[in-house]
């Protein structure tokens, strides 16, 4: 059975698969294992990079288990319709042992019946700060706290369900193919190699969270350190740290093009702190609030150049939306630039789309 | 025939009736699954499909607990529109064209609205009611039906040379589009239900598109739709026109490109 999400209408990839053998010895040192996605992002270090990273073998969560972090992922990636993610969270919740009829009653909504009260107010939670309609904020926790989650723990939920999004949005925004990943949890052969596979995922488990470094107090600076000072203590937070810097000094896309890009976002999902931390940028790069302000209020300008002018409506088109209605943006981008470009394009507005809805951290 | 032949056979004949109740509560406990399956993936679907109409948030909410009383207050761009002296070529066609002629409107219509961020909340007659920044705050609300008026219009260009190449009637739009503060809510009886905006920001709206046909326009806006409106567009000012049940007169525009 491919899953519940078997109808959702997904477009043909828009970017050419290109092996890169450092990168995937990077992704295999960090997960075990290289994901198909990975070919398709080569062009964007970064973005390859931050799959690790970003992930809980490169952020170990230290206030959830794993258990509950799969779920998440599996209820994120379900809400978001993102056919490749669903399809691999499915398969890691089969290697952490999940049973193939738990997990579709799962994907089926029977939440109420079969998930504890507590990791029931988890998921919700994360599905609410997906959505993102409105935005998260602080009385969205209340319920979390009623559970006995801390402080610490409700930041790495929320770091969490933000990370999904972002993988959901780069999956589903490049629409890659997600046979490989759809149909994996039910294959035979996984059934045969779950044990040695949760075996290897457990020493791995283990083992990042042996070599878990957490923010040194002089890397603390750079975009977004309000939002990144927030998961002080966690190890998530040097993972985001490294991932912003990354993607800001990545030479691909302009500082000033990644910064309308958050920009965007953060109006479109009415995030003050995050409009104003990409307005301070845009300011840096040469583009004060009176000039920017016209550009935001229309999403477009003469004053931009072309590549600009190309990304601000497309940044706005991945905010809200099913699959094939992204995609119709990425179309329209792929015309306008290069191949390059249109990849970090998509990891720039996949990033922005998690950092802005991870503002309910600095609330908590 | 010894007794432990018989015993043998009894046993024999008890492990395959068990057996056999064993299948059958197997299929029957499948069956079951499958038909939970059906049902539950029809329920996602069906909530999948109401997400088009209303906030994601307000269908969860209908779905966990009943349909709410409440509304709330929004900030909208309202885009009325109506075909214009529709009622004697309808009554120039046959029925059967008629309803193929107004299904394709319809269809090419909400097309134009859907891929412009909107969303229709109510079809009346002929008319359109659509919303932008209803389901969700949407900060692009009024440039985005401004696009969506434009859309509307080249399609019905080409849909009325598709009608002509028929030898159909063709057809005339009107649409009015204003700005403003509406309630948004659930609003109808326990039978028939729907997501809408109502308040003086949908009156205007639709009464601003009856102003289409003597100024010989087809988009009009009001003065609270232009001043949020990307000066890129090109709207050119009409004389202030007093509306029924509106105090002061309202400023209009038309929306020429």
């Amino acid at each position: 059975m491919p899953g519940a999400l078997s109808d959702v209408e997904w477009d043909a990839c828009f970017l050419e698969p290109r092996r890169d053998r450092d990168l995937e010895a990077h992704v295999r040192r960090g997960m075990g294992t290289v994901p198909s996605s990975v070919a398709y992002f080569t062009p964007a270090p970064w973005i390859v990079h931050s799959m690790t990273q970003l992930s809980p073998f490169g952020a170990p969560p230290l206030h959830v288990d794993s258990m509950l972090a799969d779920l998440i992922g599996l209820v994120v990636s379900q809400d978001n319709s993102c056919r490749y993610c669903f399809g691999v969270q499915r398969l890691m919740l089969r290697v952490h042992g999940l049973p193939e009829e738990r997990i579709h009653h799962l994907e089926q909504g029977f939440l109420d019946a079969e998930i504890d009260p507590r990791s029931k107010t988890a998921l919700d939670f994360a599905r609410r700060l997906s959505r993102a309609a409105p935005l998260s904020q602080a009385t969205d926790t209340s319920a979390l706290r009623e559970a006995g989650w801390t402080t610490e723990a409700i930041r790495e939920l929320a770091f969490h369900a933000a990370y999904n999004v972002y993988t959901n949005r780069l999956m589903t925004i490049a629409a890659i193919p997600y046979a490989p990943v759809e149909g994996l949890a039910d294959s035979w052969l996984v059934r045969v190699v779950t044990p040695a596979l949760r075996i290897m995922m457990g020493r791995r488990e283990r083992r990042a969270r042996a070599r878990m470094a957490m923010l040194a107090p002089e890397r603390a600076r750079g975009p977004w350190a309000y939002l990144v000072g927030a998961l002080d203590g966690l190890t998530c937070a040097r993972s985001l740290r490294e991932t912003l810097d990354a993607a800001f000094a990545s030479p691909i896309l302009t500082k000033r093009a990644k910064a309308l890009v958050f920009a965007v976002v953060a109006r479109g999902l009415d995030d003050a702190p995050s409009a104003r931390e990409a307005s301070d940028l845009l300011a840096e790069s040469g583009l004060p609030p009176e000039r920017a302000e016209p550009i935001l209020t229309h999403l477009g300008s003469a004053e931009l150049d072309p590549v600009e002018n190309a990304l601000v409506p497309f940044a706005r088109g991945t905010i809200r939306g099913r699959p094939m209605q992204l995609q119709q943006h990425t179309r329209a981008l792929r015309d306008v630039v290069s191949r390059e470009q249109l990849v970090e394009a998509i990891g720039v507005t996949a990033l922005a789309n998690a950092v802005t809805r991870l503002s309910v951290v600095t609330e908590v | 025939m010894t007794l432990v032949s018989v015993l043998a056979l009894g046993l024999a004949a008890l492990a395959a009736l068990f057996a056999a109740l064993w299948v059958r509560a197997r299929r029957a406990n499948s069956l079951a699954r499958t038909r939970l399956s059906a049902a539950s993936a029809e329920l996602e679907r069906l909530q999948n499909a109401f997400e088009r109409f209303a906030p994601m948030e307000l269908v969860e909410r209908v779905v966990q607990s009943g349909v709410p009383t409440s509304g709330e207050r929004k900030e909208v761009t309202v885009l009325f529109a109506d075909l214009v002296s529709f009622t004697p070529t309808a009554e120039s066609v046959d029925p059967s064209a008629l309803v193929r002629i107004l299904n394709g409107y319809f269809e090419r219509m909400s097309r134009a609205i859907t891929a412009h961020q909107g969303h229709i909340s109510t079809l009346i007659g002929d008319g359109i009611l659509a919303l932008f920044g209803a389901l969700e705050a949407n900060p692009w609300q009024t440039d985005d039906a401004a696009r969506a008026a434009l859309a509307m219009r080249a399609e019905l260009a080409t849909y009325n040379a598709e009608l002509a190449a028929e030898g159909l009637p063709k057809l005339t739009l009107a649409i009015g589009v204003h700005r403003g503060v509406g309630i948004a809510g659930l609003v109808g009886s326990p039978e028939l239900m729907q997501f809408t905006v109502v308040g003086t920001v949908v009156s205007v709206a639709a009464r601003v598109q009856t102003l289409t046909r003597e100024h010989g326009v087809d988009i009009l806006l009001t003065a609270a739709a232009q001043r949020a409106l990307d000066p890129r567009f090109t709207a050119r000012p009409l004389p202030a026109r007093a509306l029924k049940g509106i105090s002061e007169p309202v400023e209009i525009f038309a929306l020429v490109e």
